[in-house]
């Protein structure tokens, strides 16, 4: 009889399943844990790179907004379906692909507009609202995370959508959508003037190690200014410079501000208040010729002495001239007319060859003129220079219109008065060499390269940061919508 | 006639099959229990693993999302608070912002923000947001410090959890705590936000 045998095999039988079997649960189970939090991390990731598409959304609109900036044609918002104004939302849509999540598509949609609650009452400036949502697929099963918080935060869309076309609105996500993490940001940019610092280059400043001070003070700021006017026991610290390049021949100067290069590195730097730093990079907006169609031809050309009237209504006809050139010398003047009583007036000048002063000669910029004076060719300006009535930088806004890149151009700014002017040339090498007896200009000077010679002192007034060409726009305002 | 069964060979084990099944059983056993005992410490250690990993993470990035988007904060051992935009209304929806003269905008009411308050109590990581219910975010803390530099611009923040891998056998290395850091920059205190060169 063989029954006892065989009891024996189904015993170890039975021992060995029943080994396995716990075997198999525990490991099982290892591997469900694992897997979750291997799906949470994978998730993680995914949530993360969703935030950098948005951001890459928010570079994407500013890249539009500076490039319509340059002069025409500058392609701004080719392939958006429409151009931001008041109330219009722009759209663009954009899948990319991504190195990051196993090469998975990345979507960057973006919305820019402009709503009238964000002009700027002061000057009129328009601020642009940028709405992005950053979109990435979420690999592995459309499962949620075991922690509600996680939840709460990441806010997955595995079988609902949480944003369609950048409007919270929810729908089953079904084939071939996949599951996927939405992250919205909203920005508010806001324009940056061409005169946002005291100097600024596109290579080289040079402040000729004649201890220069360069300080600051706000026109339209009684607390940083006396009647609009610069005082000494109100001086501020933001008289800034920087270049785009690499060299900043301080000079020991007493530069009450910040100095930065690209990269680069900044001599003679023993008297500087504010930070040094070398990550500058601002591409200074080339000026294109004005394009005015009509204008008034009173006054074509100056040789010899002349009046150009200014008109009450900025931007009218009346307001615009062209000139081919002006080149006064001796006792000759370029008088610049407003009204008899000082009211304002405005200016648009387009000189299509160059601004030449000699002798005694001067430009006369009456009380209650504003001016902007946009220059094709070189500026040398000597004799008794610019007089501003007005005494402020923003009345005489002088614009080098960008010559071509083999073209030398330059402005040599002096004479015996005082230079009050800002002056934005990035195409053309500046030195200014003036400032009248006492050495002082007040303004902002932006150039090719700038040189300072026969300068004692350079005031930058702050309120030029709130007028003048708009340079660039800079974010003001983020925030995650995380809802 | 009836045969004995021990002359059929089915008698009873011998003494040295008994010693030999029994070392063997002992031996298999013991195997068995050391390879459940280790399973099981494994199953533990990623277990806990797993679950500080998650709550590192989760503290992170609920940090980094609030960071983000700060106005200003308040930064103190195992007690900040951060004040983030009014952006959503008392329904919950966006806001449009408005220019507050100071080359700014604001959402609400000017000069009104949300706060949002991080605090370590009992071990555990709490978030507040505007005096509402707190949140448990992360277990098992000992500490955690922010760091504010560049002018206020950035926020580095160091998270320290407490050991929970407790084997003997362990290394230093293994059972010490864990340090976490983020470093987040303010994108609303920004360097290129400021007048001037940047």
């Amino acid at each position: 009889m063989r029954t006892a045998r065989k009891s024996f095999s189904g015993s170890i039988l039975v021992w060995t399943v029943l080994t396995i079997a716990i075997l198999s649960i525990l490991g099982a189970e290892i591997l469900r844990v694992i897997s979750i939090k291997y799906q949470s991390a994978i998730q993680t990731a995914t949530w993360q790179e969703a935030l950098l598409a948005a951001e890459s959304g928010i570079d994407l609109a500013i890249v539009e907004l500076r490039k319509s900036l340059y002069p025409a044609p500058n392609h701004a918002w080719d392939g958006w379906s429409t151009v931001p104004a008041n109330g219009v939302v722009s759209h663009g849509l954009t899948s990319i692909p991504n190195a990051g999540m196993a090469g998975t598509p990345m979507t960057v949609e973006a919305n820019v507009d402009a709503p009238a609650s964000l002009i700027n009452p002061t000057n009129g400036w328009q601020y642009y609202r940028i709405r992005t949502v950053g979109t990435m697929p979420i690999t592995g099963p459309a499962r949620a995370a075991d922690n509600k918080q996680d939840t709460r935060l990441r806010r997955l869309s595995l079988r609902f959508e949480r944003f369609t076309d950048g409007i919270l609105t929810a729908h089953a996500i079904t084939f071939p959508e996949t599951p996927h993490v939405s992250r919205r940001a909203e920005v508010i940019v806001s324009p940056v003037s061409s005169f946002s610092n005291a100097i600024m280059s596109v290579g080289t400043i040079d402040l000729t190690n004649q201890n220069i001070v360069i300080d600051s003070y706000d026109s339209h700021d009684s607390n940083k200014s006396t009647n609009g006017l610069y005082d000494p026991a109100k001086q501020q610290q933001n008289g800034d410079i920087a270049t785009d390049g690499n060299i900043i021949e301080a000079g020991n100067a007493h530069i009450y501000g910040d100095v930065a290069t690209n990269s680069g590195t900044v001599t003679g730097a023993a008297n500087i208040t504010g930070a040094q730093r070398t990550d500058f990079y601002q591409e200074p907006i080339p000026v294109g010729a004005p394009n005015w169609g009509v204008v008034n031809t009173s006054v074509t050309n100056v040789t010899t002495t002349a009046t150009i009237t200014a008109s009450a209504t900025s931007g009218s006809v009346n307001s615009r001239y062209q000139l081919s050139g002006v080149s006064l010398s001796g006792q000759q003047t370029l008088t610049i007319a407003g009204n008899a009583d000082g009211s304002p007036t405005y200016v648009e000048i387009y000189i299509t060859g160059d601004i030449t002063l000699t002798g005694s000669s001067q430009i006369i910029v009456q009380p209650g003129v504003s001016a902007k004076i946009y220059f094709a060719g070189n500026i040398d300006i000597s004799g008794n220079g610019i007089l501003n009535s007005n005494n402020q930088p923003l009345d005489i806004q002088l614009y080098g219109i960008q010559p071509a890149t083999d073209v030398s151009k330059h402005v040599n700014l002096g004479g015996n008065g005082q230079i009050i002017a800002a002056v934005y040339a990035p195409g053309h090498d500046v030195t200014v060499n003036g400032g009248g007896t006492s050495g002082h200009v007040f303004g902002s000077v932006i150039g090719k390269t700038v040189t300072m010679t026969g300068v004692t002192n350079l005031h930058y007034d702050e309120a030029l940061s709130g007028g003048g060409l708009i340079n660039n726009y800079r974010i003001i305002s983020w925030f995650e919508d995380n809802r | 006639m009836i045969q004995p069964r021990h002359q059929q060979g089915e008698g009873g084990f011998l003494l040295g099959e008994m010693m030999i099944s029994t070392i063997l059983f002992a031996a298999i056993s013991m195997g068995l229990l050391m390879g459940f005992t280790a399973l099981q410490r494994n199953y533990t250690a990623t277990s806990d693993f797993a679950l500080n990993h998650a709550d590192q993470m989760r503290i992170s990035d609920y940090l980094a999302l609030d960071l983000r988007r700060s106005l200003a904060l308040s930064a103190a051992r195992n007690d900040t608070t951060i004040f983030i935009p009014s952006y959503y209304d008392v329904t919950g929806q966006p806001q449009t912002p408005t220019i507050d003269g100071n080359g700014g905008v604001y959402y609400g009411i000017a000069g009104s923000a949300v706060s949002v308050h991080y605090y370590l109590s009992g071990g555990t990581i709490y978030r507040q947001q505007n005096g509402g219910t707190p949140v448990a975010l992360a277990v098992n803390v000992q500490d955690f410090v922010f760091d504010v530099t560049d002018s206020g611009k950035v926020v580095s923040t160091r998270i320290t959890f407490n050991p929970t891998f407790t084997s003997g056998r362990a290394s230093a290395d293994a059972t010490a705590a864990t340090a976490f850091y983020n470093t987040t920059l303010l994108r609303n205190t920004r360097s290129d936000n400021q007048i001037g060169v940047y």
